[in-house]
């Protein structure tokens, strides 16, 4: 198994935000994780990169039990991420953003300047290398996100909302950037995210939770169907009637 | 082994290489180099001397808390214990038992440095407004701490005996020597700073400054990339304490470990531009001359304090017009020139 994450909980003073999940991934899969608001896929995702310490269960990354690990170290270790809400480094431009990913790897500054210019190329930005993130729309921002991320060169790509805040026809080119990357670099993606249309699109597996728990996994038209799907997204009544 | 000597090549050249920079920059830096070196020929009062030698100091102290302050956003309020450590140790041991400058400098920085690792790891779980206030505190204890024992001369200070002909041991020299002296540290200090802002760890530190969940998801361990700051900034403090101890002769923990220092030093890369290579010389330039003429001249005709109301003044003008200081300014002023163009 790739990653496998083991009858995880994590709680908050009292409050359960994951109560007991399991899932596995395998290597190059793109796997879409979602929920209603408050099901716990956030938590989920920092338990995973190690921004939360998950109050108990096991998460196994390669074969290694990574429970625990700070940030830092699953990052090294190859499990790159985004943000819901996005974190630019304000002060730097574009592709110093994305060079800091390339440290990760590399220690001198040509040779790390020379991976961000490849990787913003990767996702359409190289025109904007020189701007500061903070002038540029969110759709844009959103990809700087991911090409920093990538910058570390990642196996496994944590997506927490990529596509939430795009509109339409952003939606489709971040699908296509994402497409692209999963082959050339031959990622594995777990993303969470509330825009259907976007998540049913480009993933292979569904993972569902709700209220802190996994309550269906599938591929997106077997899952579409299920019934606690259905409820827990639409309520009781729609389930019944169907 | 070859690449070794790769890794030595690339660090003598980052370390010396200015051709990332833009050339009006290396011709204006340039032209500094040479005023600054020949400024005892030009200049001959022992004022303007020693206004100078001062701008030197501050500039070199300004460097220093620029890493941590600048580059990593963490507002130090507690450099002037670093300087004090360093001077402390250069004065103590010379008038103690002899030893010679060049050993003593060691000494401070592993005191500064040591002293800064024992307290780094709790001081950086406190952010922002908290941190500045906590090294603030710090730095007072010491003070007082200094003040209180007698081993330290305590109030009255430790005194130098002065030595009648230029002395490389105890490096006494005229005011022609300590400029040269002040000069070639401050250069040292300069240079590293040159190799330091295209470093990764520069990088990485900015990173931290601007966002520390961003900067962990890239692999930079948040904590240890602050205190190992902490403790280069702390290691340049100590030195120019070392220079201070031996251009006065005079140390005592009111002039070295005083809370307007760490002030005037934050202040330094503040005003000039916190985070940039520029900004503590250009904040030394404008702050140093001002606090020694103004200051003098004004208080001479009976408006004392005057130069503290002006020192505000800046603070508050540049705080709201472009908190990255006046080479924020020049910055913002090129980059719109570019746009323009381009």
């Amino acid at each position: 198994m790739f990653l496998e994450v083991k009858n995880l909980y994590k709680e908050f003073g009292g409050v359960v935000a994951n109560a007991g999940v399991s899932f596995g991934l395998e290597k190059g899969e793109i796997i879409g994780l979602i929920g209603p608001n408050g099901a716990g896929k956030t938590t989920l995702f920092n338990c995973i990169a190690g921004y939360y310490k998950p109050t108990s269960g096991k998460v196994f990354f390669k074969d290694k039990d990574i429970t625990g690990w700070p940030a830092h170290r699953t990052s090294r270790a190859g499990i790159g991420r985004t943000f819901q809400i996005i974190r630019m480094m304000e002060r730097l431009t574009v592709e110093e953003n994305v060079m800091v990913g390339a440290f990760c790897r590399i220690s001198d500054r040509e040779g790390a300047r020379r991976n961000a210019q490849e990787i913003l190329e990767l996702v359409n930005l190289k025109e904007k290398a020189n701007a500061y993130p903070t002038e540029l729309p969110i759709a844009t921002q959103k990809r700087i996100e991911l090409a920093r991320a990538l910058a570390i060169e990642p196996e496994l790509l944590t997506l927490d909302e990529i596509a939430s805040g795009l509109n339409p026809l952003e939606t489709i080119q971040i699908i296509d950037v994402l497409r692209r990357i999963h082959k050339e670099k031959n990622l594995t993606l777990l993303l969470t995210e509330h825009v259907m249309e976007f998540i049913m699109r480009i993933s292979e597996r569904i993972i569902v939770m709700s209220a802190g728990r996994k309550i269906a996994e599938g591929s997106p038209e077997e899952v579409a169907r299920k019934e606690e799907v259905i409820k827990a997204y639409l309520g009781e009544k729609y389930a019944k009637g169907k | 082994m070859v690449g070794e000597m790769k890794a030595v090549v690339r660090i003598l050249k980052d370390t010396f290489s200015f051709n990332d920079l833009p050339i009006s920059e290396r011709i204006a830096f340039a032209a500094f180099l040479v005023f600054v070196f020949f400024f005892p020929w030009i200049v001959h009062t022992a004022y303007a001397r020693a206004v100078m030698i001062r701008f030197l100091l501050f500039a070199m102290y300004g460097l220093g808390w620029n890493l941590i302050g600048g580059y990593g956003g963490q507002v130090d309020l507690g450099q002037a214990k670093n300087v004090g450590f360093g001077a402390f140790a250069t004065v103590l041991m010379i008038s103690w038992w002899g030893i010679p400058f060049w050993i003593t400098v060691p000494v401070g920085i592993i005191v500064a440095v040591a002293e800064s690792f024992a307290i780094a790891y709790p001081m950086f779980r406190l952010r922002g407004h908290y941190f500045a206030i906590a090294t603030l505190c710090v730095a007072l204890v010491w003070q007082q701490l200094f003040l209180f024992w007698d081993w330290t001369g305590g109030a009255r200070g430790v005194e130098l005996s002065i030595r009648s002909t230029p002395n490389f041991t105890y490096m006494q020299f005229g005011a022609m020597g300590y400029h040269y002296f002040i000069f070639a540290l401050f250069m040292a200090e300069f240079l590293f700073m040159n190799w330091f802002r295209k470093s990764k760890m520069s990088y990485e530190l900015q990173a931290v400054r601007d966002n520390e969940d961003a900067a962990a998801s890239l692999g930079i361990n948040v904590t240890w990339t602050k205190v190992k700051t902490y403790l280069i900034t702390a290691a340049m403090g100590a030195v120019g304490g070392s220079f201070y101890a031996v251009y006065h002769l005079y140390v005592d923990p009111r002039c070295v470990m005083q809370l307007d220092l760490s002030i005037l030093i934050a202040m330094t890369a503040m005003v000039g531009g916190a985070g940039s290579v520029w900004g503590p010389i250009i904040g030394a330039a404008m702050l140093i001359p001002l606090d020694m003429y103004l200051g003098a001249l004004l208080g001479g005709m009976g408006f004392y304090g005057i130069d503290f109301i002006i020192y505000a003044l800046i603070i508050m003008v540049i705080a709201a017009r472009e908190p990255r200081g006046i080479w924020g300014i020049i910055e913002r002023a090129r980059r719109r020139g570019h746009v323009l163009r381009g």
